[in-house]
């Protein structure tokens, strides 16, 4: 090329107010926005092209079922697990497939023997074609990771767009590629089990995740030649305005730099609202597969709202335990005040470091923590046997009554020595002036108390209690989770353990579990959003 | 703690006020308060703690309760042969180290982005970090999550989506906010790139508040129960500690259960002290950890929740 490149820092700040100025074409925002979906598709299992799916068809009530644990393989995997986790996708291979229940055939379709005039029995499915569907699967995968490397190069200047362009068409073509292998492999388990099964009894799906990859990658791929072609001529026509060394605008440098964070956040608390499809479909127990024949539309909803008795008693013990903890949210400031009254520096310090304490144990701990105490041989037991001579033989955990307030005061045993420091930390942020002021005035200790100290740490106050009160669906679950048992589950189920128990327990019934979630995250959202507008209103400050 | 004992002596002797009976009487009640509190709050632990080294026939016939007897270390000699639990510590050690550190990272890098006022839409990025914080799908949503992101029954589940931590995020950035602006500029004008300066000028100034969020992090990671519950069932060699220890409370009863009903009562006396041993064992070597690092990280709870209470 014959075109001279001038870095005179004047052609320098014209180039770099064009390459501000320069509005993305229309191929490059399509490339984005195709990378984009790529890269969330590639976690979603329903649109797996290597998902080989393999069934026993079987009928009941005239519906078409797959059979729920023998009869499907791989159905809950992602692209991604497929690609890096050989293992789960050959785990019911493993199990279900390879038992030698099919007769060997020659080429001319007769059984074969063995020398002793035993037939020949050989696995329906053969793991070599496993290991081809795996390797297509990281090659789709790497051609998609290279292509979203590729785009976020792509928003650079013109010089490291030269580069990311054809980066990025290699990519797409490296997983059109990995998306034949994995067609290949699948027309390999597919003539075997012509060959061998019984089509009645096996029957494989083909993956509509094919066509979605394939039409995706495609795409990809015209777009990225466009773009391509398009910078070319760009930079024909720049002439002498063309950058020397690849770079990029610092706006987009350090939005690529926090990308990471941003995909890990994405990944883990934004990607499972697509598990609330779960909440629309009617699963029964050990059959997680989604299909249409299972949808539901809003019934699950109705049925929590209509069949109340469960919901209504988990809302109100979880309901009574959030309010019984926000009537007590007083207590930390009572704490913080007291302890300030201590005269000796020393005692407030001691009693500080020791009430923190249990802070930092897990629930866990503090079960192991209150059967030494509380069970039958324990330490409340043996105490009043040496004081009355009597030992008792109480179990004081296996017991229902009181279950609200029992919890209460294990979270303020567990807390409140915690929860006090953030005021005793506000008491030492209050203007001295203040007391020394009301002091001179004659104010007692208590009118001190009341007038200076309090006030000084109500807006502290307000901000935790606006957040409770936000929080008042979730109270978590550990600690409701250790103290469950027999005599008190009636009482001490709230929202959260409610959730537990029947999504994860003894016959999980996922869809109800989802739509409890699903709607109590709408209402936590919901009351987060009101508190923040209270707040907005009486200290002119938002919370969130 | 230090700075509000120091104003109030001072505060005390500028105005030594006579106190009253009534007020000495009120003194005495406080200080009663508050002794009998931070009873409450040790003895649990230094009642469990002579138990574990105390014989453990004396401990079953309730004669341990206030001072140890019979000293000996056989009970943490014989948890130690039990494979599941070393397992269950060096996994919790491993992430409790691993992740964390990775946590602290993460975080701070995050953080520091997020104060580069010249970024892409950033307050919109921030929000979008910060608003996990107060809103999840919901647990089954979470799992099926996990599951096809294959992080069931997998080591990575215990560190990655520990990586981005909300709330750290705000109490880093709140702190590099307070850094002023000129050290960094000085490095970015003599050449250093966003890294650099990263690391070589933003941890270091910002040591105090990642010590904070270290110990926050650390702490919680070794308590960490309910991942372990929820994902690793099927695959005890990942087990927690905590999570081991929670199976043991649990076998335990119903092992006493079962002892019981079937009436024999050497059979109960020994399954009682095995499980009462291993119990309170177990529970110590969970808790001695944190007891031998609170000392240290004592000195930086106020400034972590104070900064915590400053809106981000």
């Amino acid at each position: 090329m014959s075109t001279k490149i001038y870095q005179s820092g004047q052609n320098r700040q014209a180039l770099e107010k064009i390459e501000k100025n320069e509005k993305a074409n229309i191929f490059e925002i399509i490339g984005r926005i195709l990378a984009v979906i790529a890269i969330v598709l590639v976690f979603i299992p329903d649109v797996n092209p290597a998902r080989i799916f393999i069934g026993k068809e079987i009928y009941s009530s005239g519906k078409q079922q797959w059979l729920s644990e023998e009869g499907k393989m791989n159905i809950n995997i992602s692209l991604f697990t497929s690609a890096v986790n050989y293992d789960a996708t050959v785990e019911h291979l493993k199990t279900d497939y390879t038992k030698g229940v099919i007769k060997a055939k020659d080429a001319d379709g007769n059984v074969i023997k063995d020398e002793n005039g035993k037939v020949v029995k050989v696995p329906v499915l053969e793991e070599a074609p496993f290991h081809t569907l795996q390797l297509g699967a990281v090659l789709v995968l790497a051609g998609i990771i290279v292509s979203a490397v590729a785009e976020c190069a792509g928003i650079g200047n013109r010089k490291l767009r030269s580069y990311a362009y054809p980066a990025g068409i290699l990519g797409s073509i490296c997983s059109l590629a990995g998306i034949y292998v994995v067609l290949n492999a699948y027309n390999r388990i597919e003539q075997r089990i012509l060959e061998y099964a019984d089509p009645e009894e096996f029957n494989q799906v083909f993956p509509i995740g094919i066509y979605v990859f394939a039409i995706l990658c495609g795409l990809m791929l015209l777009t990225g030649l466009a773009k391509w072609i398009t910078n070319i001529i760009r930079l024909r026509e720049a002439g002498d305005l063309r950058p020397l060394k690849p770079g990029m605008q610092e706006k987009y440098r350090l939005f690529l730099m926090i990308l990471p964070v941003i995909f890990l956040s994405f990944l883990f608390c934004y990607l499972p609202i697509y598990g609330w499809r779960y909440s629309f479909f009617d699963l029964v127990t050990g059959d997680y597969t989604l299909t249409a024949n299972k949808f539901v539309g809003f019934k699950n909803f109705k049925y929590l709202f209509q069949n109340g008795g469960d919901t209504l008693r988990v809302l109100r013990n979880t309901l009574v335990m959030s309010g019984l903890g926000i009537a007590t949210s007083w207590l930390p400031i009572a704490f913080a005040v007291l302890l300030a009254e201590v005269p000796s520096t020393k005692f407030q310090r001691l009693v500080q470091t020791f009430t923190t304490i249990p802070n930092f144990i897990s629930w866990v701990l503090v079960y192991a923590v209150a059967l030494a105490i509380f069970s039958r041989d324990g330490f409340l037991n043996q105490l009043i046997g040496i004081i009355t001579g009597n030992r008792p033989d109480t179990i004081y955990l296996q017991d229902g009554s009181n279950t609200w307030l029992k919890m209460l005061l294990w979270g303020t045993w567990k807390g409140l020595g915690w929860s006090a420091i953030i005021y005793i930390a506000g008491i030492s942020g209050i203007d001295q002036q203040l007391f020394e002021a009301a002091k001179v005035d004659g104010a007692s200790r208590w009118q001190c108390i009341w007038h200076v100290t309090i006030p000084g740490l109500l807006p502290t106050y307000m901000v935790m209690l606006l957040l409770s009160i936000a929080g008042i669906l979730s109270n978590g679950m550990e600690q409701y989770l250790v103290f469950e048992n027999a005599w008190n589950t009636e009482t001490i189920e709230v929202l959260d353990l409610y959730v537990y128990n029947l999504g994860m327990g003894s016959s999980p019934n996922l869809p109800l579990a989802t739509v409890v979630g699903v709607t109590k995250s709408f209402i936590g959202i919901t009351l987060l959003l009101v508190a923040n507008r209270v707040s907005k209103v009486i200290r002119g400050e938002s919370i969130v | 703690m230090s700075t509000v004992s120091g104003n109030k002596v001072e505060m005390k002797k500028k105005f030594r006020i006579r106190k009253s009976p009534s007020d000495i009487g009120i003194d005495i009640l406080i200080i009663l308060f508050f002794t009998a509190f931070t009873l409450m709050c040790i003895f649990p632990f230094y009642y469990l703690f002579i138990n574990t080294i105390s014989n453990n026939d004396l401990v079953v016939s309730g004669k341990v309760n206030f001072y140890p007897r019979e000293i000996t270390f056989t009970n943490y000699a014989n948890i130690f042969k039990v494979s599941t639990l070393l397992y269950s510590i060096f996994i919790t050690f491993s992430r409790t180290v691993l992740g964390t550190f990775l946590m602290v990272i993460t975080t701070a890098w995050a953080a520091y982005l997020i104060t580069k006022k010249k970024m892409w839409k950033r307050s919109f990025w921030y929000r979008f970090l910060v608003i996990t914080m107060y809103f999840n799908a919901g647990l089954v949503p979470w799992f099926i999550n996990m599951k096809m992101l294959d992080l069931t029954g997998s080591f990575l589940a215990y560190i990655i989506p520990g990586m981005v931590a909300p709330y750290n995020i705000i109490l880093v950035k709140t702190y590099i906010e307070s850094i002023p602006d000129s050290l960094e500029e000085s490095a970015i004008i003599d050449g250093a790139s966003t890294p650099r300066v990263f690391f070589k000028i933003i941890i270091p100034l910002a040591l105090p508040i990642l010590a904070t969020i270290t110990i926050f992090g650390a702490v919680g990671n070794w308590n960490s129960f309910q991942d372990s519950l929820l994902l690793m069932s099927s695959t005890p060699k990942l087990m927690t500690l905590q999570h081991v220890l929670y199976t043991y409370l649990n076998q335990n009863s119903a092992a006493m259960n079962a002892a019981m009903n079937s009436g024999g009562s050497s059979q109960l006396a020994t399954v009682q002290m095995n499980s009462t041993a291993n119990q309170y064992t177990i529970a110590m070597v969970s808790i001695i950890p944190i007891l031998l690092v609170y000392p240290f990280m004592q000195r930086f709870f106020v400034k972590g929740i104070m900064l915590g209470a400053v809106k981000g």
